[in-house]
Formats: C-alpha cells, sequence, structure tokens
C-alpha cells in the first residue's frame, strides 16, 4: 500500500493514516459544535465564562512541553543516545499525567459548580470533547510505554515503532490546542 | 482400557435433557393448547392469576431456565464430529459454534418473560399482556440460529467427500427440510390469529416438533457416529 | 484448493447479510436512521401505525436470516488463527461477537415486532417498547468494543501480515464509536441522542466505511491464502510463488 510512496514519513505509514482519520472525526466533532454555537450564541458565551482560561492554559503549555519532550525523545533514539531518549519518553509520559491530573481537577470544580454533562448544550459538548480526548490521552500511554518498552533493550529498538507512537502522541497535543481555542479561547 | 473422553457421558445427557423439555413442556399450562394472541389483556392477567396454572408456569419455567442450555453440549459434540469430515478449514465449525449459544439464548430470554409475567400477577393486566407477548414472540421467532445449524449441518456432509462419510447424505437432506420447516416461524408476528399466529399451525405445531424430531434424529445419527469414531480409534 | 470455497462461502455469507440488513433495516422497517428519543407516547404510537407493516415484514426477515452472521465472525476468527498470534484471540473474537447479536440486534426486532403486533397497546407500553427496543440495539456496547479492540491488538502484533497496521487502527475507531454512542442512554434531545448528529450519523459513517474496508480486507486475505502457518504471501498464490517478506508486509 505504501510502498510506491516515495515521500520520507516518520514512522509507520499507517499511523499517519490512522491519525489523519481520527483529525477528520474530531473535525466533524467541531464542526458540529461550531454549528450548534451559531444557533444560540447567548448560551454557549455565558457557559464559556465558567470554564477556567488559566486551567486551559497551563493544560496547552503541559500537552505542548510533553510533545517537545517526544520530539527530543524520537531525536535522541536516532543519534544513537538511547538513555537520553528514554528519560525524554518518560518525561513525556509524566507531562501527560499531569494533564489528565488538571483535567480531573478542572471536571470536579466544573461539577461542584453545578455543570453537569446534561445541564446545557455547552456543557454537554464540553464534556463530549474533553472526555473523548482524554481517551486518547490514554491510548496515547499505551504508545508512550511502547516507546518506552521499544528503547529499553538494544534488541528490541524499533525507531519506526518510536516514530509511530511520537506521531500519535503529536496527533493528541495537536487535537487539544483545537478543543482549547475553540472552546476556551473563542468567545 | 479405552480412554475416557467423557464424550460418552456428554452424550447420555441428551435422553435425560429430553425427559425434563417434554415434562416441562406439558407442565406449562401454556403449550398445550397454546395460548392465543388474540385473547385480551384481562384474559391474559387472569391465565397468570388463576392458581391452577401459576405454579405450573413458575416451575416449569424454572426447570425450563436450568437445562435449556443443555443442548449447547450435544451441538458441541456435532462440531466434534464435524472436524472428523473431509473440511480444508475449520470455518465451518466456527460458524456451529457462532450459531450454538443462539437457539438456547434466546429461548433463556423467552424463559425470562414467562417468568416476569408470573411474578407480579397483580400488576395491571395491560403490562402482563405485554410480557406475555414478549414471551411468545421471542419463543417463536428463536429459529435463525437453528436454521443456520442445520444449513452448516448439509453443507458440511455435502463437502465431506471421503469413502467413510462422518454422517450419511440422508442427514443433510433432513437438516435442509427442518430449515424449511422452522422458516416459517419468523413470520409469525403477522398475524394474531389463523395459521401463521404464534400459536398458530406453522410456528407453533410444524416448528416445536420440527425441533423435536431434529433432537430425536441428530442425537441418534450423533450417536452412531460416535460409536464408529469409537470403534475405529485405537485402543 | 477446496479450502477456499469455504472461506468463500463465509465471506459471500456476510456480503449477502449485510445487503439484506441494509434494506431491512434502512428501507422496510425504517428503523435506521432511527427516530426521535425525544417524541411522546402519543406521537410514538403513530410511528408503530405508520410503520405496521414494514416492522413485522423486516424483521421477520431477520428472524429467519440472523444466523448469517455466523459465517462472518467464523472468518474472522479464522483470519486471527492466520496470524502468528494465539489462537486465544480468535476465540474470544468468535464468543464475543456470536453473542452480541441477542442483545444488539435481534432484541430490537423482537421488541419493536411485539410493538407493532397490537396496534390497540396503551401508548404509555408501547413507548416503553420503543425505549427498549432503540436503546438495546443503539446501547449494547461492550461486546463490539472489546471484540474490535481484541482484533486490533491480534493485528497489530501479527508477524504472519495478514492484514495492514492501518486496518488494525481503523479497529481502535470502530472501538471508539462504542464510546461514542454511550451518551445515548442519558440524551433525549441533541447531538449526542439515539438519532443524534454526533452519536448516530457521524458513527454509522465511520461503521460504514470500517465494514466496507473489513470486507475487502477478508477478501483479499482468501485470495492470499497459502493454508501454511508462515507470513501470508502478498498476492494471490497461482500469481507469485515467491513468498513476502515481513518488510514489505509489516508496513
Amino acid at each position: 500500500m505504501t510502498d510506491k510512496s516515495m515521500k520520507f514519513v516518520p514512522g509507520q505509514p499507517d499511523m499517519w493514516a490512522f491519525v489523519l482519520f481520527e483529525t477528520l472525526v474530531f473535525t466533524s466533532y467541531f464542526a458540529v459544535y461550531l454549528i450548534f454555537r451559531t444557533a444560540s450564541p447567548q448560551l454557549y458565551l455565558q457557559s464559556q465564562a465558567h470554564l477556567s482560561l488559566r486551567i486551559g492554559i497551563f493544560n496547552t503549555i503541559v500537552l505542548l512541553a510533553s510533545s517537545w519532550a517526544v520530539a527530543r525523545c524520537v531525536q535522541a533514539s536516532r543519534d544513537g543516545r538511547f538513555a537520553s531518549a528514554s528519560t525524554n519518553a518518560y518525561l513525556a509520559t509524566a507531562l501527560g499525567f499531569v494533564f489528565l491530573g488538571s483535567k480531573i481537577f478542572e471536571w470536579a470544580k466544573v461539577i461542584r459548580s453545578g455543570f453537569g454533562f446534561s445541564t446545557n448544550e455547552f456543557f454537554m459538548h464540553y464534556y463530549f470533547l474533553t472526555a473523548i480526548h482524554c481517551l486518547h490521552v490514554l491510548i496515547g500511554f499505551v504508545a508512550l510505554g511502547v516507546i518506552i518498552y521499544q528503547l529499553r533493550s538494544p534488541a528490541r529498538r524499533s525507531q519506526e515503532l518510536v516514530e509511530t507512537g511520537a506521531t500519535y502522541w503529536h496527533t493528541v497535543d495537536f487535537l487539544w490546542v483545537l478543543i482549547f481555542a475553540m472552546l476556551y479561547v473563542v468567545r | 482400557m479405552r480412554r475416557t473422553n467423557g464424550e460418552l457421558i456428554l452424550f447420555w445427557t441428551l435422553p435425560a435433557a429430553a425427559i425434563i423439555w417434554i415434562s416441562a413442556f406439558f407442565l406449562f399450562p401454556g403449550f398445550i393448547p397454546p395460548m392465543s394472541p388474540t385473547m385480551s389483556a384481562n384474559q391474559v392477567a387472569e391465565f397468570y392469576r388463576d392458581p391452577q396454572n401459576l405454579p405450573r408456569i413458575r416451575y416449569s419455567m424454572i426447570l425450563f431456565n436450568w437445562f435449556c442450555v443443555c443442548l449447547i453440549p450435544i451441538l458441541m459434540l456435532i462440531v466434534m464430529q464435524m472436524r472428523r469430515m473431509a473440511l480444508r478449514t475449520p470455518i465451518l465449525a466456527y460458524c456451529m459454534l457462532a450459531c450454538a449459544a443462539g437457539g438456547p439464548v434466546i429461548f433463556l430470554l423467552a424463559d425470562l418473560f414467562w417468568l416476569l409475567a408470573a411474578f407480579r400477577p397483580e400488576r395491571a393486566p395491560e403490562l402482563t399482556q405485554m410480557f406475555n407477548d414478549l414471551a411468545w414472540v421471542t419463543f417463536t421467532v428463536q429459529v435463525p440460529y437453528l436454521i443456520m445449524q442445520s444449513l452448516l449441518i448439509a453443507l458440511a456432509i455435502y463437502w465431506d467427500r471421503q469413502p467413510h462419510k462422518v454422517f450419511k447424505p440422508w442427514v443433510a437432506y433432513f437438516n435442509l427440510a427442518i430449515a424449511a420447516a422452522l422458516a416459517p416461524a419468523a413470520f409469525t408476528g403477522l398475524a394474531l390469529h389463523g395459521v401463521m399466529a404464534w400459536d398458530g399451525l406453522l410456528p407453533f405445531w410444524v416448528k416445536n416438533i420440527a425441533i423435536g424430531l431434529w433432537i430425536i434424529v441428530m442425537g441418534l445419527v450423533l450417536g452412531q457416529a460416535i460409536r464408529h469414531q469409537r470403534a475405529e480409534e485405537p485402543v | 484448493m477446496n479450502g477456499r470455497r469455504e472461506l468463500w462461502f463465509a465471506w459471500w455469507t456476510t456480503v449477502v447479510f449485510y445487503q439484506l440488513f441494509g434494506v431491512v433495516f434502512f428501507v422496510l422497517t425504517r428503523t435506521q436512521p432511527p427516530p426521535d428519543p425525544g417524541w411522546d407516547a402519543s406521537r410514538v404510537a403513530q410511528w408503530f401505525h405508520d410503520h405496521h407493516f414494514g416492522l413485522l415484514v423486516g424483521f421477520g426477515i431477520m428472524f429467519l436470516i440472523t444466523g448469517m452472521t455466523a459465517p462472518q465472525n467464523a472468518l474472522i476468527a479464522y483470519s486471527m488463527r492466520r496470524m502468528s498470534v494465539s489462537r486465544a484471540f480468535g476465540y474470544s473474537y468468535l464468543v464475543l461477537y456470536s453473542l452480541s447479536a441477542i442483545p444488539g440486534m435481534l432484541l430490537m426486532c423482537i421488541v419493536l415486532t411485539v410493538g407493532a403486533m397490537r396496534p390497540d397497546r396503551d401508548p404509555e407500553l408501547t413507548s416503553w417498547l420503543y425505549d427498549f427496543a432503540f436503546l438495546s440495539f443503539v446501547g449494547t456496547m461492550g461486546v463490539f468494543l472489546i471484540g474490535s479492540l481484541v482484533w486490533m491488538l491480534a493485528i497489530l502484533i501479527d508477524k504472519n501480515g495478514v492484514f495492514p497496521k492501518w486496518f488494525g487502527y481503523l479497529n481502535l475507531c470502530n472501538a471508539l464509536t462504542e464510546v461514542v454512542v454511550s451518551p445515548a442512554w442519558i440524551f433525549k434531545h441533541g447531538v449526542l441522542a439515539w438519532n443524534g448528529l454526533i452519536a448516530w450519523w457521524i458513527d454509522m459513517v465511520v461503521f460504514g466505511i470500517y465494514t466496507g474496508v473489513f470486507l475487502m480486507q477478508l477478501r483479499k486475505m482468501i485470495q492470499r491464502e497459502d493454508f501454511g502457518d508462515g507470513p501470508l504471501p502478498d498476492s494471490a498464490p497461482d500469481q507469485e510463488s515467491v513468498p513476502s517478506t515481513m518488510a514489505s508486509s509489516a508496513s
């Protein structure tokens, strides 16, 4: 399927196909959100005010940092500096957990303020999008796990798999930036 | 001393299960004669409230609940025989595996609905009638996996091109006939009275007799096949 | 090689089943796309009335043909048997999916049949049957979720190259649709209801793509099958006798 491709793509081309597909699906969710937002701008605006922009920015910085760590990991792995690569992979994972923890904290906060999944249309979208994204983060931990596992032993090290996992993690970050922009920033 | 692989034990559970099923079948007051879909809600509620009926309904359905899945080990014995056929892949055996739970589990669902209907007979008649409807429809339309099983057996026999076939060709034709006999029951929703209603000739009498006949005939044929297999096997 | 005809039997049965399924659900019974969960009891009763014969005939057909799902599950289980992974994967899938059709499809067929059979039933009861039917169909998630993950894992670990890796990832997409549909149990209106833009329409697009793709992948597998144990050759055995290397099929 990919044998004829002359372009260099890091990692499995299959992962790029998957990532593209998932991005398309997410884009459709965003389109739905935007359509419904246009229909009731007041409701969405008022509800959005209850979200903390600070937490949103924090989340974004954390994920961007973890992506940077993953990129350094891939570079180190290419250069053969496997210890450094491993460290960066662990760092990315730790930052991922920080993101997750912060998300859970934010959800608890918003729920305690009285805004649940079924409260109104905006919050339905909010919980749905952030939850589906978090599910992708959890899957990302599996990808990071594969990277760490690959880097551990000289017998296994597949650069392709490391880059494949990295591709996925970058996508998770990219999707978060879009969600952040839509839910938190655009007012 | 021939090794005990337990297949004969499993096989002999069939007559035991059959006796239990037949007893439970006659114990349930709604089978002979079969309840009509045209009964009004009050009539259905009366049926379940009748102190002559209620214990019989509950105990027969409890019996069925315990033992309806007893057919599955027998289906597995048929799968084991299929593996002796001259088939190149395990596809047909896998298909049988996929079908095996279907018939008994759908029957189990119907059983649950009957037990539910009988649990609080004092409730509103319309509710009892609804549970009774669910039970009867589920029981009657439970045919798809049974039809597929028969077709699979027929196909397997047809493809079993070897000198000593596991099952004789007539078994294939028998299974095709059974599949055809079961088919009309699928459409019982279309009629509340007459030949196609759930108490009618095709969905009730023909379907249930076909199932009974299948169990008896396949049981005998299976027993024969197991006997041949054990005779062929080195001691 | 008459082993292949057994595989083709399973494949064709699957294709025919989906055609019939499509006609029954989308055309005859009009249960797909699903009607609105937000309707009141009298509107629901009206829906049953409008679709009376379509429901009864269409689901009658389903009661006849549901057995055709067995060869599909058998073929997919077989595909895992051909892989280098443990037989446990194929067996797990077979068991999971064999059971899935009863709560996940047949229940709806049975319950809507019961609903349609008595047009004079109290609309409140009919409305309960309506909920029971659609929620069981849309909301039976676990078997498909876990089953897809099992197949995904098998494909990703497989060294025989039975399927391309991107198809493994597509199984993950299918599994995720079972998560996305879960809010249908909560919402009666909006995009996450059982007829919603996200929970039904977008999910259906993904499922439709997935189904089309796996049918093509299974077809390719049957064409390539050499009934051996090692890596599956890239093309049909009579065209090429050189076994493919793992590198090109592991792309």
